[in-house]
């Protein structure tokens, strides 16, 4: 089976170097046949991955150890769940996901936009044929999932223990949908580029996949966050590790163009710039990849360094001079079609907004490679950690988070003192009454106040605007209240769910503003012996060590620790942290001990114990002991953020703008509202 | 574990990954081991490997409130990325960090203050010992560009729109400005709440 996914490969490279021709060809000479056969083509493409990845999802589950990727990531006693997860869990299968993906998504951009757009798919359907022609190279000539040993070994090396936990089965494939999602766009863009049909038309088309990049990055960049908070164990949900910086540029990028594209939709304007986001944000998701597989940046994600990453420097070169090349030469047909009226305007709150996005992209791409730029300029090697990304952009953060407040509530064109004062009043208060209440109970971090009263001020305006969009819908229709809500929403679910993903970053904000309070101690703890924790409210944790067991559980050894905790006197429960040493299927040791983290979460905070390890190998223990406030609100956030996201993409929302339309139909494009 | 931590789905998702488990040798030459030398260790783990590398009794002085704030500044080498007190209260494999923080705490006993402790781990490793680059020279790079940056896209960004606003230039009306409110039921006030809806839902 493993033969033929590697033959389904080798097609795979022929047909996507025969789309990128005839796509092109197709496109330039307007020639029907040849755009039926490079859109054919890609389903085509689309099939022989699905068999590539079902011989490799075969060769995983029977073990068949002579396919070194599967040697190298199973083990007989590997949980079928997490064999299932070693699919992508090693350079090889992820690189097979993510053209997998790439044709998928492709095929079903082909499918759903067929009869329209006709002077772009061929454009399209040959640029989405370069990056599988890309990924598929890759595999073919430097990193083949299918390779085979020259032997067949009893067993394999098993995975690696920090990845067998459920948020790292979901967290690389929601990163890797978001990432190769913005294939879509990009090859839109490419294609109106070419084409010269410039006009709101290909936005229409790429709605939907923005926004879905944008839902699938933020679940991925949350979802990563849990994992890395529920099993790495040092008490941290977010290190600014390059990796994870990697993941979040395309997100800062993605979501400065979710709100410029409604300035160039409602008004003509700033189509340069939206390209320009469009192709950037594709080149961030391949930059992500290229800095986990080069080894050009220290990371602990750099597990799996190879030549691969000079393929990837190429592409993303190439994709860079293409994407940025037609945007040079098609810059005099991208003209705004209205002026600016005022800054004072939702147009002028967003173009702030994107701005303070793209300086915190930058300043996470200018932190990320400073240690590079710092040993070609000087020579000196230096390190750029969390209190540096900390300190840039917190003050950052804070901005975006004014704006975030602030932009809902200007009137598009230009506000009247009068509607500022009316639509500021309420929040502003809520803000002001949030500050003072603050600094009443003492709290003494001045940025934790900030970042509070602008929480305020922002979830004042989302309210706000819930409020009198039902009490109008209310008086006008004679609604009961719970129905003008939902036809409310229901009526506008784009503008509704992004109020929606503005209270998620709310709760994100406020969980961030937490970590100044974060506290964490080490002790030593004999079975019966106590210790007493504050936390930042003034409450105390007594926490009890009762003994330390060992067993067998799973494929695993497991040494497990046990505390009884109250607080103030009252008993929360007994909590349980683990060492477990990884087993082969003939028990023998496998991979370090690795830790499980003991987590009592509330909304108010997290008790966070890791048993450290166990004094001379006995039941004495070192614990680590963490309160943290506020995480709670992270996990929350990121689900509030994502439902959010889902009302927006709802099917049967309302499509693209009457403005909008009017906009893409002088191209002669068929907009339908609902597509 | 008491784990009241959020998504209960992954929870759940968990148990099913144990419930589908391949199946696992019952005999593993640790499980041997604890049967072994179950009866004479009460205290004593039975297999002490199996919980990580043996570590030592941690004191106040390795918790203190100095040590941490020194060693949260400095990096362990071992190429983790994280600082030297949270790698070796995190990663029990690592010797690298409670080798440093014996140094801190050795360098602490001589009668070095928190700066010159810092100063002597420069020496001994170069910049990169810190979590973030000492703020001098080249280093000053690293935090300004950002506000460079911001500072330059302000200024484009008032610069193009005052451009663009001074060309619609006279003879553009303002937006209306709205007067008192009209009266309770009135037809003026359906009329506003006709536009206000039409705001909400456009």
């Amino acid at each position: 089976m493993t033969e033929i996914g590697n033959i389904a490969l080798w097609i795979t490279l022929l047909l996507s170097a025969w789309t990128v021709v005839v796509g092109f060809v197709a496109g330039r000479t307007h020639r029907p046949e040849l755009a039926r056969s490079a859109e054919r083509s890609i389903f085509v493409m689309w099939g022989l991955l699905v068999i590539a990845a079902v011989a490799l999802m075969r060769a995983l589950l029977t073990h068949d150890f002579n396919v070194e990727y599967v040697a190298a990531y199973t083990s007989r006693n590997l949980p079928v769940f997490y064999t299932w997860s070693a699919f992508y869990a090693g350079q090889k299968g992820s690189l097979l996901l993510w053209a997998l993906v790439v044709s998928t998504f492709g095929s079903i951009a082909l499918v759903v936009n067929r009869g329209k757009y006709r002077e772009l798919t061929p454009y399209v359907a040959a640029t989405l044929a370069i990056v599988v022609l890309f990924f598929t190279a890759t595999m073919v000539f430097a990193s083949n999932p299918f390779e085979r040993l020259a032997f067949t070994p009893p067993d394999g090396r098993g995975l690696n223990p920090q990845l067998q936990n459920p948020g790292m089965v979901f967290h690389p494939p929601m990163l890797y949908l978001g990432y190769t999602s913005i294939s879509v766009p990009f090859s839109f863009a490419v294609a109106a580029l070419l084409s010269g049909r410039l006009d709101t038309g290909w936005l229409h088309a790429i709605r939907r996949w923005t926004l879905t990049s944008w839902l699938f990055l933020s679940c991925g960049i949350v979802l990563g966050m849990w994992w890395a908070y529920v099993e790495l164990g040092w008490g941290g949900y977010w290190a600014w590790d390059p990796v994870e910086n990697a993941s979040f540029l395309p997100w800062l990028t993605m979501t400065a163009f979710l709100h410029s594209v409604m300035i160039q939709e409602k008004r003509g304007m700033l189509k340069k710039w939206n390209i320009g986001l469009v192709v950037g944000s594709f080149l961030l998701s391949i930059f992500g990849t290229f800095l986990t597989r080069s080894g050009v940046i220290s990371s602990v994600h750099s597990f799996s360094q190879s030549n691969v990453g000079w393929f990837f420097l190429i592409f993303l070169v190439l994709a860079a001079v293409l994407g940025f090349g037609l945007l040079a030469w098609r810059w005099p047909m991208l003209a705004a079609e209205t002026k600016l009226e005022s800054l004072v305007s939702r147009e002028g709150s967003f173009l702030f907004n994107n701005l303070i996005l793209i300086v915190i992209a930058f300043s996470v791409f200018w932190g990320t490679l400073f240690p590079v730029i710092s040993e070609a300029v000087r020579g000196t090697k230096v390190t750029v950690g969390p209190p540096f990304f900390n300190q840039v952009n917190v003050p950052l953060g804070l901005m975006l988070l004014l704006l975030t407040g602030i932009g809902p509530l200007i009137a598009w064109r230009k506000a009247s003192p009068e509607n500022l004062k009316r639509q500021f009043l309420w929040p502003v208060t809520a803000m002001l009454v949030t500050a003072a209440s603050l600094a009443a109970v003492r709290m003494t971090n001045p940025w934790s106040i900030v970042a509070y009263a602008l929480a305020a001020f922002v979830v004042g305006t989302v309210l706000q605007e819930f409020v009198r969009g039902t009490l109008a819908r209310h008086r006008l229709h004679a609604e009961a209240y719970p129905v003008a809500l939902l036809r409310l929403v229901g009526r506008n679910r784009r503008r509704y769910g992004g109020y929606v993903v503005h209270l998620g970053m709310v709760m994100l904000f406020a969980a961030f503003a937490g970590l100044a309070f974060k506290s964490e101690r080490e002790v030593t703890l004999k079975p019966g012996q106590s210790v007493d924790v504050k936390d930042p409210y003034g409450d105390t944790f007594h926490i009890t060590h009762q003994g330390v067991s060992q067993y067998e559980q799973l494929n695993r050894f497991v040494t497990a620790a046990s505390v009884d905790v109250l607080r103030n006197g009252k008993y929360v429960g007994t909590m349980k942290s683990e060492k477990r040493q990884h087993l082969d299927s003939l028990g023998r040791p496998t991979f370090e001990p690795s830790t499980e983290v003991a987590i009592w979460s509330t909304a108010r905070e997290d008790l966070y114990i890791v048993f450290a390890g166990a004094v001379q190998g006995t039941e004495e223990a070192v614990y680590k002991i963490v309160i943290n406030p506020l995480v709670w609100w992270v996990w929350y956030g990121g689900l509030v953020l994502a439902f959010g996201g889902l009302i927006t993409l709802w099917p049967g929302a309302q499509g693209p703008t009457a403005a909008s339309r009017r906009r893409a139909e002088p191209a002669g494009y068929v907009a339908q509202v609902g597509a | 574990m008491l784990r009241k931590s959020a998504p209960s789905l992954l929870t759940l998702l968990a148990l099913a990954a144990g419930g589908l488990a391949a199946q696992t040798p019952r005999d593993s030459a640790l499980s041997a081991a604890v049967r072994a030398r179950s009866s004479d260790s009460l205290g004593r783990l039975e297999v002490p490997d199996a919980a990580g590398r043996p570590v030592a009794a941690a004191t106040a002085r390795d918790d203190a409130a100095l040590v941490q704030a020194i060693e949260h500044q400095i990096r362990c080498t071992c190429g983790c990325n994280l600082d030297v007190f949270t790698c070796r209260t995190t990663d029990f494999t690592c010797t690298t960090s409670p080798a440093m923080h014996q140094l801190v705490l050795a360098r602490l006993d001589s009668g070095l203050t928190e700066a010159q402790v810092l100063a002597s781990f420069q020496r001994q490793y170069g910049e990169m010992i810190f979590m973030a680059p000492p703020k001098h020279g080249f280093n000053w790079m690293a935090y300004v560009m950002p506000y460079v940056g911001l500072a330059v896209g302000l200024g484009l960004v008032t610069a193009a729109a005052r451009r663009l606003i001074h060309a619609r230039a006279a003879g553009t009306a303002p937006a209306a400005a709205s007067g008192p409110p009209p009266a309770a039921g009135s037809p003026e006030e359906l009329e506003r709440l006709k536009r206000e809806l039409e705001r909400f839902e456009a």
